[in-house]
């Protein structure tokens, strides 16, 4: 479900939060006064699509693969290349050492490096996305998964250290 | 509509109401003349102590006569009854410096609803409240020609048991929920309405019992909600307990207080508190013969309450994670609640988000105007066409797996409503049924989550093993209150299944609790469904009728025959005044204006999006679960 947006990966964020939102203000459940129980279980259903749309719209990761789907390409089987899982397993040991010595200091240097990174292959993925390079992307989207997780487990050890 | 109006007609339709069930105070607000206000008793106050006092025979006291019960009665008064709200018996919350006596469990379902023994009789969390609802609206009865839906607020933070719980102390109190709605959005929306600033803004919120933070973004009147944390056990009352524990107690020389004696020593430590919002140093004197006054300073005071607010830090640095921003790019914080009047508070605060927090708005009333805007809003009655909250769930839900792991179905702040689906497997040959068990909560173990609902799907039909695909449904909805159900697909076998959550009330038990609490019993009950059966139907008849005047163009040959046929057999069915009649006349009608009403929907999105398709829905149906990853299979 694009919410009627024209499909791109390179997706204008404040412009898919504008369309969130029109929609939402037709299909919201609190907007349905005066409606019929018939119009309003249709509304519900719709919010609900509606709502998962836009979550899966604004993650970079979701989002490619919605594209590599429209272009009939599956993205689960793609592997990124050896120098880059060898990069990610080094990161993952350095977080590891990192959580180890509660070095939090030094978790959040090593975040902010892969946040970085990760806008790198954002920026990458548009551009391919945006040449019709489909077949590039593949590879992209597996290294932005690994990116993604690593910093998922930055935040449980944020968490961690401040519970 | 003008206030003239309403005196003068009467036959003025009932108006909706907010209404803020506070742990300490509760207030009823009502939209009058374009503008939210609080419902004031005859002496001008807007505050309802959250205090029920039970006497003999019956006798009920709410409010500030039962707070002026409860030194006399300690045990038979029940004070900040929230924080029991949907917690069971053995809840480590029920059993915290309390003067209430708690009647032990008969029986194992007896023990998911905490009961407490008041003078001749048990009464649960659920019934407390629903006291308080009832002066509530009464109080709103009376100003108003007659009280239409309500919108009640709970903490943001509240779990799917406490929301429930809620839920049932309005239906027990005989209020129509419009909707469960989340405090800090309340207070948002009150302020928001006042200012119309766009921006992102951290809301605040220390009630008397409850902390919440919620961070959402203002944008033309969306209020869109991006994370929200807190904890549902944290508030004034503890600053109360840890000056009574600290100081009152070893000051009276008490070490193991009765009832009497910590009612006593809870009342001097909130008066404590209270006078150091305003001054330095207070004097309390202590009823007992020769002691001197203790003498206690805001200074000491910090030192004591410090402890408790660094504890609201955790849940704001983790909704601003959540909401992936830091403390500088909020554009203001709210402060909502009594507790924020405290130096202590507002110090912290503003060290933590390193903004001078907004207070122009009561803290107290705040959340109760939001609530009223809101059910104005609802009835669409606002006129304010462009005002819409987005919230979120504030707490994940999950199934528990193998080896008592919680796996997520729907992450917290997630926007509500939300639906997830999770497919599974049987893990025997002939397998007909297997149990699930419902958590929520941010652990990796289930046994650290607060448990839902344990439910069996049963009538699997008998295959070999890992043949059945059963499909289970997670809907919460825009109360933030889940529903669970299950098919089983390979078969084409809908079997569904609605699951009850297994702990607190069920429909019976409220139905029971009603009965007993009019005078004549079942006779009121089925004239009173009768009564909401008909102002139902009649609603639907003329919001039928409207979309058949306004969107003819939208129907297909010989459709407006059949719905015209189905509306009047409802129009029959009423006549005969019979409420099961009634029920089944709706249901017909609304299977014959179910297909025009999607396409009245799909218009209404055409027109908002100019024409364009929202797109095939692409539902990812997760891949089947072997049986064997799920603890607690049942083999029937």
């Amino acid at each position: 479900m694009t919410l009627g947006l024209t499909p791109t990966y390179g997706l204008d964020l404040s412009a898919l939060d504008a369309r969130y939102h029109e929609l939402s203000k037709v299909v919201h459940p609190d907007r349905q006064a005066g409606r019929s129980p018939a119009e309003r279980r249709r509304a519900l259903s719709l919010a609900v699509d509606v709502n998962a749309a836009y979550r899966a719209l604004r993650d970079p990761v979701r989002r490619a693969e919605a594209m590599l789907a429209r272009g009939g390409r599956a993205s689960d089987r793609a592997a990124p290349s050896p120098a880059f899982l060898m990069d990610v397993m080094e990161l993952r040991e350095g977080l590891a050492a990192a959580r180890a010595a509660s070095d939090l200091g030094r978790v959040r240097g090593m975040a902010d490096e892969v946040r970085a990174r990760r806008d790198r292959v954002i920026a990458g993925l548009a551009a391919a996305f945006g040449a019709g390079r489909d077949d590039d992307a593949v590879p992209l989207v597996a290294e932005l998964r690994y990116l993604a997780r690593f910093l998922d487990e930055v935040r449980a050890i944020e968490e961690e250290a401040d519970a | 509509m003008s206030v003239l109006f309403d005196i003068f007609d009467p036959k003025a339709a009932p108006r909706p109401i907010g209404i803020d069930l506070g742990t300490t105070n509760s207030l009823v607000a009502c939209v009058r003349d374009g503008r939210p206000e609080c419902l004031r008793d005859c002496d001008g106050v807007a505050l309802v102590p959250s205090v029920v006092s039970y006497g003999a025979r019956g006798h009920v006291v709410v409010g500030a006569e039962a707070a002026r019960l409860q030194s006399a009665h300690p045990e038979d008064t029940v004070a900040s009854v929230k924080r029991f709200m949907g917690r069971g018996a053995d809840d480590p919350e029920t059993r915290r410096l309390s003067s209430l006596r708690f009647e032990p469990p008969t029986s194992e379902a007896d023990s998911r609803v905490v009961r407490f023994r008041v003078a001749d009789r048990v009464v649960s969390p659920v019934e407390v409240s629903a006291e308080i609802l009832r002066v509530l609206a009464a109080r709103a009865r009376e100003e108003l020609n007659g009280v239409g839906g309500v919108v009640i607020t709970v903490p943001a933070y509240f779990d799917d048991a406490q929301r429930q719980a809620t839920k049932d102390a309005a239906k027990l109190a005989g209020l129509e929920v419009l909707r469960l709605l989340n405090e800090p959005t309340a207070a948002a929306l009150a302020y928001g309405l006042e200012k119309k600033q766009n921006g992102t803004f951290a809301v605040y919120d220390l009630g008397g019992g409850t902390f919440d933070v919620t961070i959402l973004r203002l944008d033309d009147g969306v209020f869109h909600v991006r994370a929200t944390g807190g904890d549902s056990a944290l508030g004034g009352d503890d600053f109360d307990r840890a000056i009574a524990e600290s100081r009152v107690l070893p000051a009276l020389g008490v070490t193991a207080p009765g009832p009497d004696v910590r009612r006593l020593a809870l009342d001097l430590a909130r008066r404590a508190k209270h006078a150091l919002t305003e001054h330095a140093e207070v004097e309390l004197s202590l009823p007992r013969e020769g002691s001197a006054p203790l003498v206690l300073t805001r200074a000491e005071l910090d030192g004591i309450l410090r402890p408790i607010v660094e504890r609201t830090g955790v849940a704001c640095r983790r909704a601003l994670r959540d909401a992936e921003l830091s403390p500088t790019e909020l554009t203001g914080v709210i402060l909502v609640g009594g507790s924020t009047r405290s130096p202590t508070v507002r110090a912290y605060v503003r060290e933590l988000f390193g903004v001078e927090p907004l207070c122009e708005l009561d803290p107290d009333e705040v959340v109760a105007l939001g609530a009223a805007a809101q059910a104005e809003l609802l009835a669409g009655e606002g006129g304010v066409d462009d005002v819409l909250l987005l919230d979120v769930l504030p707490l994940s839900l999950g199934i528990e797996t193998m080896g008592g792991v919680v796996d997520k179905i729907l992450p917290r702040n997630t926007t509500i409503p939300a639906e997830a689906r999770s497919t599974f497997t049987t893990y025997a040959d002939r397998q007909t049924g297997f149990e699930l068990h419902v958590v929520q909560g941010e652990r990796e173990l289930a046994a650290d989550c607060r448990s839902l609902a344990r439910f069996t799907l049963r009538g699997i039909p008998p295959m070999p093993a890992g043949m059945a695909r059963l499909e289970v449904t997670f809907s919460v909805d825009a109360d933030g209150l889940l529903h669970v159900s299950a098919r089983e697909v390979t078969t084409g076998i809908e079997q569904r299944v609605e699951v009850k959550p297994t702990y607190g009330l069920d429909d019976d038990a409220i139905e029971q609790m009603l009965l007993s609490a009019l005078d004549h019993g079942e006779d009121d009950l089925a004239a009173r469904r009768l009564a909401e059966a008909r102002i139902e139907s009649e609603q639907v008849l003329t919001v039928t009728r409207q979309a058949l005047a306004t969107d003819a163009a939208l129907l297909e040959p010989g459709e407006r025959d059949q719905i015209e046929a189905a509306m009047a057999a409802l129009v029959a069915a009423l006549d005969c005044a019979n409420a099961s009649l009634i029920h089944l006349a709706n249901e017909d009608l609304e299977r014959a204006t179910h297909a025009f009403a999607g396409r009245r929907m799909d218009a209404a999105i055409a027109r908002a999006i100019g024409g364009k398709q929202l797109g095939e829905v692409e539902r990812s149906v997760e891949g089947a679960k072997g049986i064997e990853a799920h603890l607690a299979a049942e083999r029937s």
